[in-house]
């Protein structure tokens, strides 16, 4: 199931996770449109219901205004009232009858159509129970008057006969067993006094037949009363089910919206959510590894296990960053090569650099020299001996100066490698640089501040050019103390041991370096010296040299407060 | 004339030369202090190194020739480069010497800007 569903577009899915709920809600909207519709139909059902109950109430009533007066009119209202609920029940549609149920509405119709056989035949009982009572009427007064002539026998007073009449109007009026009883007991008296009483027999059958009559309207009345209440029971039973049917409906709405409420609000977001992050799970997916990427992993790639529009995104982006890969990498052969080029460059630059500074250098003094000696020779007469000496040391000291820019220009190159690597004391090596200054200070009057550890501290390299790394250094910052009063030399060695290095600074207190040539300082020839006191190769040579000792050098200076320079050597390890 | 080199041999050595030929010659190692005579003094002839401490020659043009636009500025460096010394022409200077120079050299300039002066001041 998910396997299919993995295969999905991002487009398919969106479909599906927006017509799922519209559906639904479409779903929805139909049941409840057919559920208010059947809520109505029911409804009028309940109205039919009442209509016919209320048909049956109107026969009911007529019935017993019937059963009251007993007379043609009435019975007419009861047909008629009769007439009125079997056209309601007529009324009604088959649909509507099988809905409501056509047991039912055949009972009713069965029910009504007893109902009017009934009426009928009990109306005929009724005629002919009257008949019945006039003929007993008449007998009865037949045999008062034969009582009163007195031609019958013995024992037939006027008095039995007018108890037996009494007894007879009792029974007419009170129709129970009892006065019947009583009727009988006086009947069956007067065919003991009179035993073939010819004149009383038409009386005794009257009364017979009359009886006959009540039990027969009685026993019509009573399937009449029947009839009626099954009629009402059947409409009150249908009614009352529509009203139960309407009740549920309404129970059942309430319980089902709420459960609809519920979901709503529970599933509801939860579908949303899921929904969205199932769309979004792949692009989330793809974004982090491109996250991951763009920190700068090149060799990363998107997963290809989509099946929808991010698959090709995912291939589109692998195929570029193969691109990108692939110039990168050709990128950084480029910046090697350009690197080379540069260091190339560079090398020239400073042989360009190096070669005018060289120029400069040699040809001041080459200029003093032959300046001096054309004056010689122009002047010989003229010069005193004096004088003559004079020239003569000028051309010797500018030759001397000559001679050290070519030394200090070799040393630069470093065309002379005569170095000796080996594990050196940096602190008996930084004391003989002192000592070897400690003239020079004595005579410009500068205090020394050393603070040298006493514990061998070891470094690797040439005494000779460490030596001259610190005398360089050493040699500037007297330069710099000349008119510092007191000028002050600190020397100070320190083992940083977190970096494995040994720091030698070297500071004084003179009149600083200007931030603009701080730059410059390292620079082959830039000197700020005045003629013939530097050859702007001091410093050079010096970085020069540390960084042949894989050590730095650093400056720290302040215009009017001084400088420090700062040497870095890594400390001599056994195992290393 | 005024003669500016860090180098004192080269003033030494001038000066006398130049002096021997009968002129009038004050010579300045520190280019600064020279600048400043400038503002006081009008030379008609400046002979400056380039390269200095400080004030370089390039800046002794400027300052000189805007004093007085007449002034014929000789300049002397160890190390002439072809776009230093168009700057030095553009700027105004009469001509560009580089190191070593024959003394011979340096007075045959001299000369020509002295008859240009002369020249200018009679015509």
């Amino acid at each position: 199931m998910t396997g299919e569903f993995m295969q999905l577009k991002i487009w398919h899915k969106m479909i599906i996770g927006i017509s799922i709920p519209a559906l639904l809600t479409l779903i929805g909207g139909l049941w409840s449109y057919k559920y208010i519709n059947d809520v109505k139909k029911r409804h009028s059902y309940v109205q039919i219901a009442d209509d016919l109950k209320e048909d049956v109430l109107e026969v009911r009533r007529n019935e017993k205004n019937y059963l009251n007066y007993r007379d043609h009119e009435h019975f007419k209202q009861v047909l008629a009232s009769i007439t009125v609920l079997t056209r309601s029940i007529k009324m009604i549609s088959p649909a509507t009858i099988d809905e409501i149920g056509k047991d039912e509405f055949l009972l009713l119709n069965r029910t009504s159509t007893n109902y009017s056989t009934v009426m009928e035949k009990l109306h005929a009982h009724f005629h002919q129970e009257k008949q019945s009572i006039e003929k007993v009427r008449e007998e009865g007064r037949r045999l008062e008057t034969f009582a009163a002539t007195g031609e019958h026998k013995v024992g037939l007073s006027t008095n039995f006969i007018l108890n037996l009449r009494r007894l007879e109007k009792n029974y007419m009026l009170f129709r129970d067993r009892d006065s019947f009883t009583q009727l009988d007991n006086a009947l069956s008296q007067l065919k003991g006094m009179v035993e073939s009483c010819y004149d009383c027999m038409p009386y005794v059958e009257a009364i017979r037949d009359l009886f006959a009559s009540y039990e027969k309207s009685d026993s019509g009345i009573g399937e009449l009363q029947i009839s009626g209440n099954t009629l009402e029971e059947i409409t009150d039973r249908i009614a009352r089910r529509e009203r139960q049917h309407i009740e549920t409906f309404f129970t059942i709405t309430q319980r089902f919206t709420l459960i609809a409420l519920i979901l709503l609000c529970t599933l509801g977001p939860m579908l949303v959510y899921g929904t969205a992050s199932y769309i979004v799970a792949p692009i989330i997916r793809l974004t982090e590894i491109t996250k991951k990427i763009a920190e700068g992993d090149l060799s990363l790639r998107a997963p290809i296990k989509e099946h929808d529009e991010t698959f090709t995104l995912a291939v589109s982006f692998n195929t570029m960053l193969d691109h990108l890969q692939l110039s990168h990498k050709s990128l950084e052969k480029s910046m090697e090569l350009l690197r080379e080029k540069q260091e190339e460059v560079e090398k020239c630059a400073s042989v360009g650099l190096l070669v005018s500074g060289v120029a400069h250098e040699m040809n001041n003094p080459l200029n003093n020299i032959s300046l001096t000696a054309e004056t010689m020779k122009e002047e010989m007469d003229v010069l005193s001996h004096g004088e003559l000496n004079e020239c003569l040391q000028d051309i010797l000291n500018q030759s001397d100066r000559a001679k050290r820019v070519v030394e200090n220009l070799l040393n630069y190159v470093g065309a002379r490698k005569s170095s000796a690597v080996e594990r050196l004391d940096i602190n008996s090596v930084v004391n003989e640089s002192v000592n070897l200054i400690t003239n020079e200070l004595m005579v410009t009057n500068i205090h020394l501040n050393k603070n040298i550890p006493y514990t061998p501290l070891y470094v690797k390299g040439d005494h000779n050019k460490l030596e001259e790394i610190l005398v360089n250094i050493m040699v500037n910052a007297i330069h710099a103390l000349k008119d510092a009063d007191p000028g002050v030399l600190s020397v100070s060695i320190s083992h940083e041991q977190a970096d494995g290095q040994v720091l030698i600074s070297i500071g004084d207190n003179g009149h600083g370096i200007p931030e603009s040539d701080l730059k410059n300082i390292f620079e082959p020839f830039f000197t700020t010296k005045p003629t013939g006191l530097g050859t702007g190769l001091g410093l050079p040579v010096a970085r020069k040299l540390a960084r042949e000792h894989y050590g730095e050098i650093e400056v720290e200076s302040k215009e009017g407060e001084g400088t420090t320079f700062k040497i870095r050597l890594p400390v001599y390890e056994e195992n290393v | 004339m005024m003669i500016i080199d860090d180098e004192p041999i080269v003033g030494r050595r001038l000066s006398r030369m130049f002096e021997r030929d009968g002129y009038e010659v004050e010579t300045f190692i520190d280019s600064e202090a020279a600048a400043r005579e400038l503002e006081n003094r009008t030379y008609e002839i400046i002979i400056t190194d380039l390269k200095m401490q400080n004030v370089d020659g390039i800046r002794i043009l400027e300052t000189a020739v805007e004093k007085n636009p007449d002034v014929k500025v000789i300049i002397i460096t160890g190390f002439g480069r072809k776009e230093t010394a168009k700057e030095a022409f553009r700027k105004g200077a009469f001509a560009f010497i580089i190191k070593p120079f024959r003394f011979e050299e340096l007075r045959q300039v001299i000369r020509k800007a002295e008859k240009e002066i002369r020249n200018f001041s009679s015509g």
